[in-house]
């Protein structure tokens, strides 16, 4: 995706600006005030100086008037205080800025994160996505907090010093702003230079990301592989890679400063020559030396500055460009704008339209017809990669059909809001994910304030009450990402548990119980049978035990329905069914 | 211990010391002579830098009143010859210290990285992964600059001041304790800032680290989240979580951005001070008004390195907060590790025995109590019983993941905690439920088993699995790229897949936990005509609940309430009519 010039992105941060613009400007308002103040402060403790120490009546003044010492110095401490406390306010405004916008653009992130279809989640690495929201977007609190700030003291400060140059000697200040232009080429060179290095470094810090989560993500492969020698490998060149991408962006900084500093300090320089022959010359007074000589660094500093505040803007550059990408991300499964409002309850009718689906090109489902009726028990089973999870993650509208229609209670599910058909849906996958919270969280996961005799009454349900009330802390337990700590069985009793307690109308087990003993199964389908609440029942399953007692078994081969019909039926049919139930039965049909 | 989640922080047990720094030096030290290097190159600039005023102020005493052009230009010129000296010097350092900076981080990562390759499972079980994650990435960057030029800043800016101070009390003595009694002033009021700050960027890193963890969780769980249509609740809480972020940065900084106009303040007052005192107390008369001059352009001159110093100091409490808890980690104790005289395992022949063996997870819940068995080399055993029994218990323990409460597991009659892990878990191939795939090609995850695996290696390996066939109908067949969270492939794929990473690898003893789950029964019993022929005379261990799977092992041992209850084939367990009878009996549809 395009992510646009320098400007659009630049004007995609003013626009996030909204609603903190005042407050900014206040603070760009403060800063223009603490810099005139750097510059007119001096002025005081000067005037101390002349008055009481070298100034002709110094010691005429300090005899008969001492009152005025302690006034003006009163006045030199009381204007710094003012000053650093405007300074204080300064900051701390953009802050308050920077922090309003980090949160406000983090959280919309967030959100689009939320909202985004599976196709997005397969196209991203987690660690990338990790990066933009962090890394990223911390960059971009820095060219609010920090960049702009320099910029406007560059400017402020390198603008009123030329001016009041400009005033006191015009010739002189002439020669002194003669460097402006070879900074500004300089600096201009460099940015040009350090563009894409700035790309280059983000992108290298995403890979290390990504490297690194992966290996804590898979660290039970790497220990079981005694592969953790070839990680730190990987892992090596990531950090190297990353590192040469620092330093080479650095060095190019490093590269060009001592050319900007060498110029910077031209200034004092060319002070003394052109001042000096003008002081010779009787053109200019020592008194306008002096006050050109206290303010060069009014004009130098600036010059210093003004390339890191370039190089830190590349940086927030190459970051925005990768959260913007983020931002316009839309997702391709949106809910229709005139799309049918059904909060309550579905009848739970589900018909395959003449479906087919690809993914990446490939085609998976192939015109399927399917008519599961109200209440149902349906079992899907077929070969590995037969379609079975493709053809049930079409339900939840996890993907969209490529052709055909998948209708729930006689309405295309793509004319119904995503969340009010999602919410009628109670979907345990395949490869069991749990969060790290209690397992009383993860079972209430779809509904945070179901009462707690439910989550019980559907553990028990799912089989799963038993290990829990063993557990030490029983529902309090916290159990670890992805549901570590527990055995497969116990986590797919407690992802069935999780499907369960939000009484769909609608249940999709996907191999929910591959990991569970026989005994804890039979369990499960009793309970399942017994639902106090009217549910149609999608199991995909291996075993034959957790499908025989279907209203309906579908056998999926290449995303196409080959058999269809109850146990018995299949089994006069002599197909693969009827082959599959010998394989299991030990040849006994 | 406690699990972590993304709603806790986590607590910091050690108190704040410079200790953390002290430790670091073991980074630093290795590049101490380019830190030598950099401290001379930097003093040389700063020598010749003071050069520069005394070039100025001969020009304006002496030159201009005699209106001598051409030694003006000399001067000029001289100056010019200076500048150069110091630009490039300083410039010289500048890179010297920037590659010593990144070179350390380096390091940093290097160690912490490889230390969480010795880390058991338990530690990352314990806690939301992206909050590890932030430690290795975010926090080690955060720390380059402290440890390179921070630390050559605070010599340079100490020596600095310290040459200050000697001539301060050359010129007066009595107005340099002056000007030195803004010190414990200042000290004061940043002993109280240090206290508030270093908690508050504790209370940062401790914010971040949870935000982390819950982004990460829900990039991993986007298919859970969909499915529930939790991403209100969701928002929500990130929300929440992203709120105490702002809010503890914003009051991070309070405290840090204090500092500098704390110095400033101070500074001025001791100027101040200096005025006062010496003009009105002292006197004129006593002290000239040379010497109040010089005094208050020293006084200038100590607080300039002063005020350095601070925001170095800044950057210290703010960063030390994260060196922290990159120490943490790096001490996290290994708990399954190499023995100090640890030998390297032969080749397994593949007998394996457990004596008495206990174990537990969580103390006073065992999970193993007392098990001993005996396996020949060539047999193939499985494990059978009730979810949460111990199967993958057993199984886990032969690669000692763990390590025992008592007794001892043996392969080939050597006691495994004394042989190197690397020699015992390289020769064992473990597939586990929980099939992982790496992002990267169909290939590169079947290679992970073998790291110099031909194509046709990888190739004869998916075709033992079965997993040939659908590979090979992929667009880009064995090259197609996969991503961890793929959904490109089924779950029975994954399983496929992970299964010929492990024979690839021509593990002595196979371990398949639960290894053919998603896989339909067809597939799995032609793979399994491919893999008898490849384990002809090598130990495996199978835990499987489709009891099809197994009926054919050499031994299958029943394992329930902490041990192996019942123990035989197949015919035999069927003829005693105990518990795997009626497992067996059960899935046999009538």
């Amino acid at each position: 995706m395009k992510t646009g010039s320098e400007t659009s992105r630049i004007g995609w941060l003013l626009k996030q600006m909204e609603g903190n613009r005042l407050l900014y400007v206040w603070g760009i308002f403060l800063t223009v005030v603490y810099n005139v103040m750097q510059l007119t402060v001096p002025y005081f403790s000067q005037l101390i100086v002349d008055d009481f120490l070298t100034g002709e009546n110094a010691a005429h003044n300090l005899e008969n008037n001492p009152t005025l010492l302690i006034v003006e110095v009163a006045a030199m401490v009381l204007l710094t205080f003012t000053r650093t406390i405007i300074v204080y306010c300064a900051c701390m405004t953009y802050e308050k800025v920077s922090q309003n916008i980090l949160y406000k653009v983090r959280n919309r992130l967030f959100d689009k994160l939320e909202h985004q279809d599976m196709s997005f989640y397969d196209r991203f690495r987690t660690g990338d996505l990790m990066t933009r929201l962090t890394g990223d977007l911390d960059a971009v609190r820095h060219m609010i907090a920090w960049v702009v700030r320099m910029l406007v003291e560059c400017v402020v400060l390198f603008g009123s010093a030329a001016v009041y140059f400009l005033i006191l000697d015009v010739q002189v200040a002439a020669c002194l702003l003669i460097t402006a232009p070879v900074i500004m080429i300089l600096t201009g060179a460099f940015r040009n230079r350090v563009k894409p290095m700035h790309e280059a470094l983000r992108e290298r810090l995403s890979l290390m990301n990504t490297a690194t989560q992966e290996n804590i993500s898979g660290n039970r492969v790497v220990r079981a592989f005694a592969r953790e020698d070839y990680e730190i490998a990987k892992f090596k060149e990531a950090n190297t890679e990353y590192s040469k991408a620092n330093k080479k962006t650095v060095l190019t900084w490093l590269t060009f400063f001592p050319f900007i500093e060498m110029v910077a300090n031209m200034l004092p320089v060319i002070l003394l020559i052109v001042g000096g022959i003008a002081m010779i010359d009787g053109r200019l007074t020592s008194g306008q030396y002096v006050a050109f000589s206290t303010l060069t660094w009014a004009l130098a500093n600036p010059m210093r500055s003004l390339g890191n505040v370039l190089n830190e803007f590349q940086r927030f550059s190459a970051a925005s460009a990768k959260i913007i990408e983020l931002d316009m991300a839309e997702p391709v499964v949106v809910d229709k704008a005139d799309a049918i409002d059904h909060p309550g309850r579905f009848e739970g009718d589900i018909v395959f339209d003449h479906v087919s689906f690809s993914y990446d090109k490939l085609p998976i489902i192939r015109d399927l017809n399917m008519h599961i009726k109200p209440g149902q028990t349906i079992a899907i089973m077929g070969e590995t990669g037969s379609g079975k999870t493709s053809l049930i993650q079409l339900i939840p509208r996890f993907y969209d059909p490529s052709e055909g229609s998948v209708r729930i209670d006689g309405v295309d599910i793509r004319d119904l809001k995503q969340e009010q058909l999602r919410k009628n849906i109670g979907l345990a996958t395949q490869d069991v994910l749990l969060y790290s919270d209690s397992i009383d969280g993860n079972i209430a996961y779809g509904d945070i304030d179901m009462p707690e005799s439910r989550v019980r009454r559907y553990a028990k349900h799912a089989a799963a009450r038993e290990f829990i009330e063993e557990l030490p802390e029983g529902y309090g337990t916290i159990i670890g990402e992805r549901g570590v700590g527990l055995s497969g069985g116990q986590k797919q009793r407690i992802s069935l548990a999780r499907a369960l307690a939000i009484e769909p109308s609608i249940l999709i087990l996907d191999d929910t119980t591959s990991a569970v003993d026989m005994e804890t199964e039979k369990n499960i389908q009793e309970s399942l049978r017994n639902l106090s609440f009217p549910c149609t029942k999608i199991i995909i399953a291996q075993r034959i035990s957790s499908t025989k007692d279907a209203d309906q078994i579908f056998i999926l081969r290449n995303g196409q329905i080959t058999e269809q019909g109850t146990h018995d039926e299949l089994v006069a049919k002599k197909g693969y069914y009827y082959e599959l139930v010998k394989l299991q039965n030990g040849g006994v049909a | 211990m406690a699990r972590n989640t993304y709603g806790q922080d986590e607590k910091l047990e050690k108190p704040f010391d410079f200790r953390h720094l002290l430790r670091a030096s073991v980074y630093i030290k290795k590049y101490a002579k380019q830190m030598i290097c950099a401290l001379l190159l930097s003093a040389v600039a700063a020598g010749t830098g003071l050069l520069a005023p005394m070039v100025t102020q001969h020009a304006l005493d002496v030159t201009i009143p005699e209106k001598n052009k051409q030694e003006l230009v000399l001067l000029g010129a001289m100056l010019i010859g200076i500048y150069l000296v110091s630009v490039t010097f300083s410039a010289v350092r500048s890179r010297i210290m920037n590659i010593v900076g990144q070179n350390i981080i380096f390091d940093i990562r290097r160690d912490l990285f490889g230390h969480l390759q010795k880390l058991s499972f338990q530690y990352f079980d314990d806690r939301p992964h992206g909050k590890i994650q932030i430690r290795v990435v975010n926090y080690v960057n955060s720390v380059s600059d402290m440890l390179s030029n921070g630390i050559i800043n605070v010599i340079l800016e100490c020596i600095n001041m310290v040459f200050i101070v000697i001539f301060m009390f050359m010129v007066d003595v009595s107005l340099s304790l002056v000007v030195l009694a803004g010190v414990p002033v200042l000290m004061l009021i940043m002993g109280y800032i240090k206290n508030h700050q270093r908690r508050a960027w504790q209370k940062v890193s401790n914010k971040n680290s949870n935000l982390n963890g819950y982004l990460q969780e829900n990039i991993t769980g986007a298919r859970v989240t969909r499915a529930f249509a939790r991403e209100d609740e969701n928002e929500k809480i990130f929300a929440d979580l992203s709120g105490q972020c702002r809010e503890a940065w914003y009051e991070a900084v309070k405290y840090s951005n204090l500092v500098w106009p704390s110095i400033d303040n101070v500074s001025v007052g001791v100027r101040a001070a200096l005025y006062l005192v010496g003009l009105l107390v002292i006197g004129r008369g006593e002290v000239t008004v040379g010497v109040i001059v010089a005094m208050t352009s020293y006084a200038a001159r100590f607080w300039q390195p002063i005020l350095n110093l601070g925001n170095i100091f800044n950057n210290f409490i703010n960063n030390i907060a994260y060196l922290e808890r990159i120490f943490e980690t790096m001490d996290e104790p290994v708990t399954v590790d190499d023995a100090p005289d640890a030998t390297l395992l032969p080749e397994i022949k593949g007998e394996v025995e457990f004596k008495n063996v206990c174990f537990s997870y969580e103390e006073g819940k065992p999970v193993l109590d007392n098990v001993s068995f005996s396996v020949k080399p060539g047999e193939s055993v499985a494990l059978v019983g009730p979810t949460g029994a111990g199967k993958s218990t057993i199984v886990n323990l032969i690669s000692r993941f763990y390590n025992l409460n008592s007794g001892q597991v043996l392969i080939d009659g050597q006691d495994i905690s004394k042989v190197t892990l690397h020699s015992l878990r390289s020769q064992m191939g473990i597939m586990m439920q929980d099939s992982f795939i790496f992002s990267g090609t169909i290939a590169d995850n079947i290679r992970y088993g073998k790291l110099d695996a031909t194509d046709e290696e990888i190739k004869n390996a998916a075709r033992v699995v079965c997993a040939d066939d659908f590979i090979s109908a992929m667009p880009d067949g064995y090259e197609s790229e996969v991503k961890e969270r793929g959904s490109l492939l089924s779950q029975g794929q994954k399983q496929l897949i992970s299964f010929a990473r492990t024979l690839i690898s021509d593990p002595r003893i196979l371990i398949l936990d639960e290894a053919t789950s998603s896989i339909d029964v067809q597939t799995e019993r032609a793979l399994q005509t491919g893999l008898n022929a490849m384990l002809e005379g090598r130990t495996s261990f199978i835990i499987a609940h489709r009891l099809s799977t197994i009926k054919n092992c050499d031994k299958i041992m029943y394992i329930s309430d902490g041990g192996i209850t019942e123990c035989g084939t197949h015919d035999e367990l069927m003829a005693k009519h105990g518990a795997y009878y009626k497992l067996y009996t059960a899935q046999t549809v009538a």
